[in-house]
């Protein structure tokens, strides 16, 4: 119960959940619902689990000798399974699926799947599909299909982090030409790292001076910090395009001083990247400091100052703990925006400054193979969790080492 | 002051009804937006819009097959004919998301070019991409292969380059001299997929990225690059229309690529959707689009509408088509999300 709220007893708490509800539903209908369907598909086996759930029952029935295709009875299996699966259209998914694990396989499935469904196929199974499609002879497939049966598959959270099962099931790294998720994250974490540390640098003295200010000049001041959160996204970040090409307003200066001979490439690069997110991202973190800066009286610097410590000294014991909760928040709000950003490193960056996002929407886009893409969201998802518990614990130790 | 009668109205209303019992249908159509729509409505929604009561209702998408699925998969659907790359027909195909069309609406399928003519999808265009350079800014050195492209020695500048594994891996074995024909032999084996990053690793710090056509002909614009690897037509658009000293390298090699019509399953104008693949699959109808674009047509006969001089243009003319080779459709649906993601740890290293 918020006393603030000045309500009391059973009335106002129903209240308050009355004037909570319709966000409530909202937030629970249009996000939270939709948000952990998708990233439930980050676990969901059904295209090999169910789809192919006979098959994978015959082989772990009568599994083949080494070397070799199975017998009769998992053909029949695979037969039945594909033709029922083409009468839903689930057979091209089948295929999807056991292409994504072994390179090469789509089209074996999806043909046969449609001779299956036609009924081309008479028993023995065996010999009719492989005279059909004799690919079906190569074991490691039918490894494969093996080792990918069950309703939940780890495969893609494996997978987002650079990881695979080997033919006996233990987990081991991929080869090192098909690695790309861990240098990713690690890219994406960095750039927000960065990014967040030189917005909380630009943003002190700019609160500072805000604060500083008298009133007038303050709120001009702070209309300027915030004019850029008023315009869409998308013109912040192009207008870097055209400030920072090659024949652009920053090379022509660079050239007429002759600090360079040359243009420069500036545009499409990292540093092109960090300009624009700190632009865009720079506001949020100068708003949390002044709300924090404005609470706390000038009156305390001016005291430390006046019994002797010099102005860093000061600052740093006096001022700076007392503005931490905001640059802390500032922080965090900062990061948490920075780790999801796609359309300025697509606009401003090179393609090596792609972050992780990107990955998410070629898999949804591109691939739709949804599962991995789902298991890139749950990454990022765990990390922005376990900083966020990191942080809490960090405060809850902070206090309890301070006598109250 | 004219006053307008309710009750004239209303009746003229009922006749309008009466008189055309086929209701007149909005037909939503996606296409890839900017020139390439733009050639589309003038060269072949507006005759269609003149000859039949329908409208049609332009969107543009980047071709992302996940939208299709994801509008059939809720029954929400929005799109009645996208235009699609080849490999996505496929796909959308084999998962249902798109309408099975008989020789009934596309005519018979021996008057199609290889490759234009799917289960569900009727070409809309063919498109090559080929090797492409500024005659003012290479010193007189002209280029004449892709290994040109890749010799920075022979013709010193950046490179433009497509900034993913597809279409840009074939262009990189060229580079190593592998003949347009034979590239999927080499690229289906690993050593041949090595060999396409070695290329690509031997000018890698002269490679300026690109990745969508108007950055890549900004780019060659500019002077950022000498040369480029782009779609022919907005290669020829430039040069056409802006008066760019810019030439296309036909005889270096290029790969040639089908986007096709596709009806989305269960669209809310399915069958006006379909009758208009019927009317688009006539040749004359289908020519009006590459009288204005420099793509090629699916069937043969649409040449017999298109002007000689614009015919030289297109990928399919004679003179250039000796050194095309098709664009391995299968081969990409199947490889792809391995090869793009090499493609993109590569490009972080």
């Amino acid at each position: 119960m918020t006393p603030a709220f000045g309500a009391s007893g059973r009335g106002g708490e129903r209240l308050l959940a009355l004037l909570v509800l319709p966000a409530l539903i909202f937030v629970l209908a249009v996000f939270v619902v939709p948000v952990a369907r998708f990233l439930t598909l980050s676990v969901d086996n059904a295209e090999l689990g169910q789809g192919l759930s006979h098959t994978v029952a015959a082989l772990a029935a009568d599994p083949p000798a080494e070397g070799e295709a199975p017998g009769e009875a998992v053909f029949a299996a695979l037969v039945a399974d594909l033709a029922a699966a083409r009468e839903v259209r689930q057979d091209a998914l089948i295929a999807q699926a056991l292409n994504q694990r072994m390179v090469g396989t789509r089209f074996l499935v999806i043909k046969t799947a449609r001779d299956a469904a036609r009924g081309d196929f008479t028993a023995p199974f065996r010999p009719a599909v492989l005279e059909a499609h004799p690919d079906w002879q190569d074991p490691a497939i039918w490894r494969t299909i093996a080792a990918h049966g069950g309703k939940l598959t780890d495969y893609h959270l494996l997978a987002a982090l650079d990881l695979r099962r080997d033919a006996a099931g233990a987990i081991v790294q991929a080869p090192p030409e098909a690695t790309l998720f861990r240098q990713l994250l690690g890219r994406t974490i960095w750039i927000s790292v960065v990014v967040t540390a030189v917005c909380a640098l630009l943003a002190l003295p700019l609160a500072s001076a805000i604060t500083a200010a008298p009133p007038g000049w303050s709120r001009v001041l702070f209309a300027l910090v915030l004019f850029p959160l008023w315009s869409s996204l998308l013109v912040r970040t192009v207008i870097w395009i055209i400030v920072l090409q090659r024949n652009g307003p920053v090379n022509a200066a660079l050239v007429a001083t002759g600090l360079t001979d040359a243009p420069i490439t500036l545009i499409y690069t990292r540093f092109s990247l960090y300009l624009a997110m700190i632009q865009v991202l720079l506001p949020l973190m100068v708003l949390s400091v002044v709300s924090v800066m404005r609470r706390v009286p000038p009156s305390y610097m001016k005291a430390a100052l006046s019994l002797g410590a010099p102005w860093f000294t000061a600052w740093r014991t006096v001022q700076l703990p007392l503005i931490l909760p905001g640059l802390m928040a500032g922080s965090a709000i900062v990061f948490v925006f920075a780790i999801g950003y796609y359309v300025t490193p697509l606009l401003v960056g090179g393609p090596g400054d792609q972050m992780i996002s990107s990955m998410i929407a070629f898999y949804t886009n591109q691939t739709l193979n949804w599962g991995l893409a789902a298991a890139l969201s749950v990454q990022v998802l765990t990390l922005l969790v376990a900083m966020t518990l990191t942080g809490l614990a960090l405060r809850a130790l902070a206090r309890r080492g301070v006598p109250a | 002051m004219i006053r307008i009668k309710p009750r004239l109205v209303a009746l003229t209303a009922i006749a309008a009804a009466l008189a055309v019992p086929a209701q007149a249908a909005k037909i939503t159509v996606v296409g890839w937006g900017g020139t390439w729509d733009q050639a589309y409505k003038e060269g072949v929604w507006d005759v269609y819009e003149a000859e039949t009561d329908n409208t049609i209702v332009m969107e543009e998408w980047a071709g992302e097959l996940a939208k299709v699925r994801a509008q059939v998969q809720s029954g929400n659907i929005t799109y009645d004919l996208v235009a699609a790359e080849a490999p996505s027909v496929e796909i959308g195909c084999a998962e249902g998301l798109f309408v099975p069309l008989s020789e009934e609406i596309t005519g018979p399928a021996d008057s199609y070019l290889p490759g234009t003519l799917h289960e569900c999808g009727v070409a809309s265009d063919t498109w090559a991409t080929v090797l492409a350079y500024d005659k003012d800014a290479v010193g007189g050195v002209e280029p004449t292969s892709w290994a040109d492209y890749f010799d920075i020695e022979k013709i010193p500048g950046k490179r433009g380059m497509l900034a993913q594994a597809q279409y840009t891996l074939e262009n990189a074995l060229m580079g190593d001299g592998v003949p347009a024909a034979e590239v999927y032999d080499v690229l289906s084996t690993p050593e041949g997929v090595d060999r396409a990053f070695a290329m690509l690793d031997s000018i890698r710090d002269h490679i300026v990225w690109w990745n969508t056509t108007t950055q890549a002909v900004q780019n060659l614009s500019s002077g950022e690059v000498v040369m480029t690897d782009q779609y022919n037509a907005r290669i020829t658009n430039e040069i056409q229309n802006e008066g760019k000293n810019w030439d296309i390298v036909w005889e270096a090699g290029f790969f040639y690529g089908t986007d096709m019509w596709a009806v989305v399953s269960g669209a809310p104008n399915e069958e006006a959707a379909i009758e208009l693949v019927k009317w688009f699959s006539e040749p004359e109808h289908q020519a009006g689009f590459s009288k204005l674009y420099a793509y090629g047509t699916g069937r043969r006969e649409a040449a017999d509408f298109i002007p000689a001089e614009q015919l030289g243009h297109l990928p399919s003319s004679p003179e250039h088509a000796e050194f095309g080779a098709e664009y391995d459709t299968d081969f990409w649906v199947e490889n792809k999300e391995s090869l793009e993601a090499r493609f993109k740890a590569w490009l972080g290293q």
